[in-house]
């Protein structure tokens, strides 16, 4: 059979099978005996009708999953659907693609991609500087590093790090956060950028704060502070030690804090997708030590401590987390 | 020439002891996870010894090599983000329902969905969207003409349209 004979047959078969869902009645039940004759006829039709059929098979099954709701089959495929036509730039679009996959498995900010220093989601990377600095970058952290003759800065860029600062009487030791300068007085901390807030918890020794248009605060060891837009917060005290330990342990340590943030962070150290209802856990307070090198481990420790709380596990890289009300002794 | 031209075997041998390391290695560069470097690595091979022809008279194994493997990232990156897109959407639909599809469901209607966006990559934004309105979404044939704004042939052109595209991806498909 040539090619010619082939995309006639192709298109016969199209044909029928558009006939098969047409809106008048008739015009289906006469296409239904058609289409059979026509199959009959040739098993090269029924070869050619059959690969359609079983792509229309799997569309159709698209709908199981979701329950008949079309949309996320419809959001996947739009993720991906060619944008116009523009076949020459198609190696461009390729590689933005690539950046842009590569952005939502790590983070949503460009930024990450760019800066010198990165830690994938879920995993740590301790790195010594030029100076002989140590820097700790907890999982999806991005820190550029501006060492000049006068002043050494890091740039939090994203997550969290440790860092313990060489001695340098020249050249001052700097973390820029989004929200504030943080100069090194001594040499053990740990500096957290949140969309909204820096986080600066103090190991040894003191940090001064400074920010724009407010007066410095210093920080001192087992001290921590949030600064916003709106300047640092008061010092709390807490538990210098075993923050220091959890850093080493890769552990999670929450004292009496809403479930809500706890699984803030574990999302933070998972792959994927970890989705919750804020409002409907924030009423769980937990006191716990967890994993986060392995977020399964943690979860599981979560609902062990927790009966009330419903795991679902669709894939690894999505997890439901819920406590669902209605009948409680239903599985 | 008959005597010195090696065979399938030593070329591939020779390809793969001389250049994989070096793969790995610029795979590691771009991808943060060594292990997908590995598994992408491992997938150029594999793609360019079942295209056999390409073996013999490589000028440049480690252009070809690249090349290759930059079209195998790129295919990850597409299905990394269709899977993620469907998850996404699914998760706000499951808040909605009982109950949850099991992995073995998900798993596969992400790989029918990357199989249907295969196949309706090459024809019009219209042609799949009447194709997506009328198998999809089910609806009358009739009601997707006036949603697209043209006539019920021309909905059904659309429609062999995309069919045949269906067919056309599954000739593509390697072996």
């Amino acid at each position: 059979m040539n090619r010619v004979q082939a995309d006639s047959i192709a298109e016969q078969a199209a044909h029928w099978i558009v006939q098969l869902s047409a809106d008048d009645e008739h015009t289906r039940a006469s296409a239904h005996a058609g289409f059979a004759a026509w199959k009959a006829q040739d098993p090269l039709h029924a070869r050619a009708a059959a690969g359609m059929e079983s792509l229309l098979g799997q569309v159709h099954a698209l709908r199981g999953p979701s329950a008949g709701d079309t949309r996320p089959a419809r959001a996947a495929l739009a993720a991906v659907a060619p944008k116009r036509r523009r076949h020459l730039a198609a190696g461009v679009a390729a590689a933005m693609l690539v950046l842009a996959v590569a952005g939502l498995a790590a983070s949503d900010r460009p930024a990450y991609l760019l800066a010198d220093l990165r830690s994938p989601t879920g995993q740590w990377r301790t790195h010594t500087l030029a100076d002989g600095s140590q820097l700790t970058l907890s999982s999806g952290t991005a820190v550029n590093v501006r060492f000049s003759k006068g002043e050494r800065h890091l740039q939090l860029v994203q997550g969290e790090i440790l860092v313990e600062v060489a001695k340098d009487a020249h050249r001052p030791f700097f973390v820029d956060s989004r929200q504030a300068a943080l100069r090194a007085l001594g040499t053990r901390f740990t500096v957290r950028q949140q969309d909204d807030a820096t986080i600066l918890s103090m190991l040894e020794s003191k940090v001064a704060v400074q920010l724009p248009q407010h007066a410095g605060t210093v920080v001192a060891a087992g001290q921590r502070t949030r600064i916003t837009a709106a300047g640092a917060g008061p010092l709390e005290p807490f538990d210098a030690a075993s923050l220091q330990d959890a850093w080493r342990a890769h552990q999670l340590v929450v004292d009496d804090r809403p479930l809500p943030e706890v699984l803030d962070e574990l999302a933070r150290h998972r792959p994927g997708q970890l989705r919750y209802d804020r409002a409907q856990l924030d009423h769980i307070r937990v006191a716990a030590v967890l994993p986060l090198d392995d977020t399964d481990q943690a979860l599981q420790l979560l609902l062990d401590n927790f009966p009330q709380l419903r795991v679902r596990m669709l894939t690894r890289y999505l997890v439901m987390v819920d406590a669902p009300v209605r009948n409680p002794q239903k599985k | 020439m008959s005597a010195a031209q090696p065979t399938l075997q030593q070329q591939v041998h020779a390809l793969y002891s001389e250049h994989h390391g070096w793969l790995y290695g610029w795979l590691r560069k771009k991808l943060s996870c060594p292990h997908s470097a590995a598994d992408v690595a491992q997938d150029t091979f594999v793609r360019i010894i079942a295209s056999r022809d390409a073996l013999f008279g490589m000028r440049e194994p480690r252009a070809y090599l690249s090349t290759t493997a930059k079209r195998l990232l790129v295919d990850r990156a597409r299905r990394q983000l269709l899977e993620r897109s469907y998850l996404a959407e699914l998760a706000l639909v499951m808040e909605a329902i009982e109950g949850a599809p099991s992995p073995d469901e998900i798993l596969m209607a992400v790989q029918a969905l990357e199989q249907i966006a295969g196949a309706l990559a090459g024809i019009s934004a219209r042609a799949r969207e009447a194709f997506l309105l009328h198998y999809l979404d089910e609806q009358p044939q009739a009601a997707v003409a006036q949603q697209l704004g043209v006539s019920t042939r021309m909905v059904q052109k659309y429609l062999v349209q995309a069919l045949l595209a269906c067919r056309q991806a599954s000739l593509i498909i390697p072996a």
